[in-house]
């Protein structure tokens, strides 16, 4: 930050204001959305209400009636919640194991891993609704919406619950071991305590991630496992009818999960690009 | 050494999981893509039941190579995949390195930029044709007849009412259309992915070196120059991570394309194949393999990056 010492006062206000400006712009159709939310049907589509009008709740007092929110909502609760911890489940012991038992492999195995991620879901679409309809019976149940979102997640958790346990050092977990310690002690009374704050973050991203996801949820639901993202695609035109209450309900649809992100600005450098910019 | 068993099985479930994943539902695509398999006909019943009697070969490749909607999606996926990064790469370079001073509410100003990329891509969607990109209704419409009605109102001004009486009547651009809709796709998909580049290169600029700034500046370097020689290629790297995971992930871009137009004159490689799949499995499963050749291109030099990083 030394570089801006010496540089004019005309700079010393120009620069941060267009950072303002810039800020603005880009969050003002998140604005916009919560600003029309507070709109009835009719006013939200008259120019002359545009900014002035009388605030209303009764979009998001009716979210029930016009949507089903929170039968959407609670699907979306369920599977990302339960998504997140099975991927913590599996993905803690295996990170574990890589970062302090690595084997010639093991770096082998992360980058494989990470290529699993990167298979175009749209090329397996029709096995999956053959496979989850035909022979599994699965289709539209939470159960394999968890599990869809757990495999899809589970590169990305792996990849950053071994870059932090990395970082600790291997003494620690080596001593534990001269005590006579067991390794499941060793996951739950050491390496989880200590890398707390780090699969914290992880499974805070990977809800995130779980919760935004509009191939599969849509995909592999019609109504009993139908998540948000499927709700809302669902309502994808209303031709200006309802634009006070679609704005409501995608505002709760987003609003939580844009303020969760907030406080994981720094995991997600991490959790999307796999450790390669430090 | 010590003993190997333990480590592996705490890997086991993972590996296994994955694996299955990847192997069971990518083989059977592959095996479609071999055969002929249709989901419903009335001619040839044999073919709605996959079996490798219908072997055709490279029978659907071919019929997927000679179709025109392949080459139109594959086209319109590589122009929709470059204009995003060409903006967000810009965009990403430009407010990275402005907001990478110290300034007062900063912190503020990196909440309200980095906030677009938490919206899910359905809302995200929605609020863009609709609210914003409207040709009526929307912030595109009001803004057009806004504009309009103030042309109209100065033609009323003598001397330069002759001026504007002379000016057309702008029209609104409508999104929805088929030459326009890959546009909203762009624009919306921009402005989530921006505030990406922006925290991956300001992570980036955070570790830049300052004292080879300072020295650049004691030389009497310009900004400018300091820019292209010292931070552009101190960001090369990032930049090639953000351009190759971007691709990655936009060419699969699949609720965007269904929101905005349902396809129409908008169709990328995952919205063809779906396409496909209301009927025709071995074209889609073909398609889908040409798509998984085409992201695993970009993948093997993100994975090469991303792996010697892993060692140091």
């Amino acid at each position: 930050m030394a570089a801006v010492a010496q540089t004019s006062p005309l700079s010393r206000v120009f620069w941060p204001a267009l950072a303002w400006i810039i800020a603005l712009i880009f969050f003002f159709p998140i604005f916009w959305l919560v600003f029309t939310s507070f709109k009835t049907d009719a006013d939200a589509v008259k120019p002359e209400h545009l900014f002035f009008f009388t605030p209303t709740l009764e979009n998001y007092a009716n979210m029930t009636e016009n949507y089903d929110y929170w039968r959407f909502a609670i699907n979306s609760v369920i599977t990302a919640t339960f998504a997140t911890a099975f991927a913590l489940v599996v993905g803690v012991p295996a990170a574990y194991a890589m970062a302090f038992d690595p084997s010639r492999h093991t770096k082998d195995i992360l980058v494989w891993m990470l290529s699993t991620k990167m298979l175009p879901a749209a090329a397996v679409l029709y096995p999956m609704t053959f496979l989850t309809k035909n022979m599994l019976g699965l289709f539209d149940t939470h159960f394999l919406i968890i599990v869809v979102l757990c495999l899809i997640n589970l590169p990305i958790v792996i990849w950053m619950l071994f870059t932090y346990f990395k970082e600790i050092p291997k003494d620690i977990i080596e001593a534990g071991k001269m005590d006579g310690v067991s390794t499941w002690g060793e996951i739950k009374d050491i390496l989880i305590p200590l890398a707390w704050g780090g699969i914290a973050s992880t499974a805070l991203l990977t809800f995130i991630f779980c919760w935004n996801e509009a191939y599969w949820t849509v995909r592999l639901t019609t109504i009993d496992a139908a998540t948000l993202s499927k709700l809302i695609e669902g309502n994808r035109a209303p031709e200006g009818l309802f634009f006070g209450r679609l704005s409501a309900v995608s505002t709760a649809a987003v609003g939580p999960i844009v303020v969760l992100g907030w406080f994981c600005q720094k995991q997600l450098v991490q959790g999307l690009t796999f450790g390669a910019v430090k | 050494m010590a003993n190997r068993t333990l480590p592996r099985l705490l890997q086991a479930p993972a590996v296994l999981m994955l694996l299955m994943w990847m192997l069971v539902p990518l083989g059977m695509t592959l095996f479609f893509s071999f055969i002929r398999y249709v989901l419903n006909s009335l001619r040839r019943p044999e073919w709605t039941t996959p079996s490798i009697e219908n072997w055709r070969g490279l029978g659907n490749y071919k019929y997927v190579l000679e179709a025109k909607d392949f080459w139109f999606a594959i086209q319109n996926s590589v122009f929709i995949v470059v204009s995003i990064l060409i903006f967000t790469v810009v965009f990403g370079l430009l407010i990275a390195v402005l907001v990478n001073r110290s300034f007062p509410g900063r912190g503020i100003v990196r909440v309200l930029l980095i906030s677009p990329f938490f919206v899910m891509p359905a809302v995200n969607a929605v609020l863009w044709i609709n609210m914003i990109l409207d040709p009526v209704l929307g912030l595109n419409g009001l803004a057009v007849a806004g504009i309009n009605d103030l042309v109209v109102g100065l033609r009323e001004f003598p001397l330069i009412g002759q001026f504007f009486s002379m000016w057309p009547e702008l029209k609104p651009i409508s999104f929805r259309a088929t030459q326009t809709s890959a546009y909203a796709v762009i624009m919306m998909v921009t402005w989530q992915w921006t505030p990406f580049a922006v925290l991956i290169f300001m992570t980036s600029l955070q570790s830049e070196d300052e004292s080879q700034k300072e020295a650049a500046m004691l030389d009497g370097a310009s900004a400018w120059s300091q820019f292209i020689n010292l931070t552009v290629p101190h960001l090369a790297r990032p930049i090639a991570i953000v351009v190759m995971i971007q691709s990655i992930f936009h060419l699969s871009l699949y609720a965007e394309i269904e929101i905005v137009s349902r396809g129409n004159g908008n169709k990328n490689l995952p919205y063809l194949i779906g396409e496909f799949t209301s009927n025709n499995i071995g074209a889609a499963s073909a398609t889908g393999i040409f798509a998984v050749i085409l992201a695993n291109i970009i993948a093997i030099f993100l994975l090469r990056m991303v792996g010697k990083s892993l060692m140091n």
